[in-house]
């Protein structure tokens, strides 16, 4: 995959789209009075004419696809692990979820289950204590209450 | 004399126990993050912030920009023991600093750095505190018009300055300006770009933004790389007090360094990185033994230490008098200000001198706290290095969590900040620099509040900003600096760039 060639085209969409939106469902209004639509359709429109250059350059230099090693795994793990624990916050509850959640990527971290688990279990609890007790930051209480 | 006085009022309002308390908790967290490698200055920043709304605006202030130049202390320590730079700002003290460690001087490395650091920084705040008045002086005439040139030539500054291509970061200040306009329309009372989605009917939250940008996306990318890189640990060694011919050695670089790095990080997007690079580019010219650099040349971690604490103080300036960020760490500063109520402006002087000048005067204090922090204590925080990285990211994402949920207690924001999370390695793969998005989004509001007040003023005609002399000196430096890429290439600042092993320079 060309990287320029992919990103260029992929914000000439964005532009496309903003500057429509600008256009249409916002109002430009007149430049005695610009409307909401002004600053997003001429962002747009900007945006759209910095990606064709992009485009034209990347198809005249031929460049080469390249992105390092992808850890996809890594990747999969720590993106499904912060959504999981998103989505399961309020439910489950803060103490319930960050025990998981450390659990998990520690184990993924190379640490053995064991050591997780007490290490998770510690952590839990100072964190818990230091953002509610001594931040008193509002954490979800969930299933167990805390 | 007005000066005098702030600087009094300010001491007292820094010296009360509470901010000195928070002042050393702010520089304390910055040298972690400033030694641990893989957690940067924006991020933690970033995920602190949260956790200071419970405080006064002033101890909060006080407590992240301690976070913020402290990280510059603290970074030098991984550069020269380790060879990996803790924060990005000390990429060129690895060269020399780590060659003295190997030759068994690591204890003057660090000392000189830690001094140079504190030099530097005080260099910087006086500085700061001479021209910050003088410039909200000079701020205070400027209309919309005035304002909108300004920050045109504050977006072109920072995509001159950036690494690699400056049209990829015109992109992205341009992709920022639209994720700006997300929300409400301050003057038409308009929803834009919401998708009728209850998280973005108040725009996107600076802080899950800035979190996935820097926090997120930080780690994949670090699982990625670190996973592989070998740590190669120089204990230090030997007295930290630097000799007398060290001495003697490091003393012009650190003032040229401060001068320098404070200029720079005046300068939106410029900042640390630039200054310490344009450090060691000036002390290796002006050396007699420029072949020495790279083998342990004293001089090149002295001065590019100090310059990119100097660049700390002088990134304050634009913030401080015109309520312009010149940095991502800023541009949270920013949004830290107008969550307690207060509009960062020229006006900020006036209306809170309590927090303008005590925040100044903080520096002061917490520079020599750094100073202790770090030469006495560098056994801790050597040893915090051999924390691996599998047990440090686990918090490294907590953190992010928690922070971004704690804003407003809504998982929408932690959703916001998954996804740009996700932008942010995408961004990083492709080759573009998160930096210009974050920048632009904060100030697209307000260019777009400027230029459409500015329209209104002259009844929609463009000529008011060359109708007004300071706007259109302003819009003309713009105007050169786009067009200068196209005659000749960014020699200065690719040369910078280029002059970092691949691997570090993110």
């Amino acid at each position: 995959m060309p990287r320029d060639l992919t990103t260029s085209l992929f914000w000439l969409a964005i532009a496309i789209f903003a500057s429509l939106e600008g256009f249409t469902n916002l109002k430009l209004g007149t430049l005695r009075s610009p409307g909401p639509g002004f600053f997003p359709f001429w962002g747009g429109i900007l945006l759209g004419l910095f990606s064709l250059v992009l485009l034209a350059r990347s198809l005249r230099s031929r460049e080469e696809p390249g992105f390092g090693d992808i850890q996809w795994r890594a990747l999969h793990v720590v993106l499904g692990t912060v959504l999981a624990y998103l989505l399961l916050l309020e439910t489950l509850g803060f103490v319930t979820v960050t025990f998981v959640f450390l659990l998990l990527l520690f184990c993924f971290g190379k640490t053995g289950w064991i050591k997780s688990g007490a290490w998770s279990a510690i952590a839990t609890v100072l964190i818990y204590a230091l953002f509610r007790f001594w931040l008193q930051v509002q954490l979800p209480r969930g299933l167990l209450g805390l | 004399m007005d000066i005098v006085q702030g600087l009094l009022n300010g001491f007292q309002v820094a010296f009360q126990p509470i901010n000195l308390f928070y002042c050393f908790i702010g520089v304390f967290i910055g040298t972690l993050v400033g030694v641990l490698p893989g957690l940067g200055p924006a991020a933690a920043v970033a995920l602190l912030l949260p956790s200071t709304f419970a405080l006064s605006p002033v101890s909060a202030i006080i407590m992240l920009s301690g976070i913020y130049y402290g990280s510059m202390y603290g970074g030098s320590t991984t550069s020269i023991l380790v060879n990996i730079p803790g924060e990005a700002a000390s990429v060129v003290t690895c060269m020399d600093g780590h060659a003295m460690a190997r030759q068994g001087r690591a204890g003057p490395a660090l000392g000189i750095a830690a001094f140079g650091s504190f030099i530097a920084g005080t260099l910087s705040i006086l500085i700061l505190t001479l021209v910050a008045p003088l410039l909200v002086k000079v701020s205070l005439s400027f209309g919309p018009p005035e304002y909108f040139s300004l920050m045109v030539l504050g977006t072109t500054l920072l995509t001159y300055f950036t690494q690699g291509s400056m049209l990829k970061a015109l992109m992205m200040a341009l992709v920022g300006v639209l994720l700006g306009s997300v929300g409400v329309d301050t003057i038409s009372g308009r929803y834009r770009f919401t998708f009728g989605i209850q998280t973005l009917m108040d725009g996107l939250g600076l802080v899950p933004v800035i979190m996935g940008l820097f926090g997120i996306s930080e780690v994949l990318l670090n699982l990625e790389q670190l996973a592989h890189k070998r740590m190669i640990y120089a204990a230090p060694t030997g007295g930290l007090l630097p000799n007398r011919q060290e001495w003697k050695r490091s003393a012009m670089p650190i003032l040229r360094g401060s001068l320098l790095g404070f200029f720079l990080g005046i300068l939106p997007g410029a900042g640390a990185i630039i200054a310490s690079f344009a450090s060691y580019a000036t002390e290796k010219r002006v050396s007699k033994h420029p072949e020495n650099f790279g083998s342990g040349a004293i001089e090149g971690v002295a001065g590019p230490e100090a310059a990119n604490n100097a660049a700390a103080g002088g990134a304050f300036i634009p913030l401080l008098t015109l309520g312009i960020p010149a940095n991502p760490v800023m541009a949270i500063l920013l949004g830290a200000l107008m969550i307690h109520g207060l509009q960062p402006g020229p006006l900020l002087m006036k209306g809170a001198p309590d927090l303008f000048w005590g925040t100044i005067v903080s520096m002061y204090i917490g520079n020599a706290m750094l100073l202790v922090l770090n030469l006495p204590l560098i056994g801790i925080w050597t040893r915090l290095l051999r924390v691996p990285y599998g047990v440090l990211f686990p918090f490294i994402l907590l953190f992010c969590l928690i922070g971004s949920y704690s804003v407003s207690n809504n998982v929408g924001d932690g959703v916001v900040m998954w996804v740009f999370g996700i932008l942010g390695y995408l961004l990083r793969k492709f080759g573009y620099e998160a930096a210009p998005l974050i920048l632009a989004m904060v100030i697209g509001p307000m260019m777009e509040e400027a230029l459409r007040q500015s329209l209104i003023l002259s009844a929609g005609s463009f000529i008011i900003f060359i109708e007004r002399p300071i706007s259109a000196g302003f819009i003309l430096a713009a105007a050169i600096l786009l067009t200068l890429p196209f005659l000749t290439r960014r020699r200065e600042v690719e040369r910078a760039w280029t002059s970092l092993p691949s691997e570090l320079s993110d």
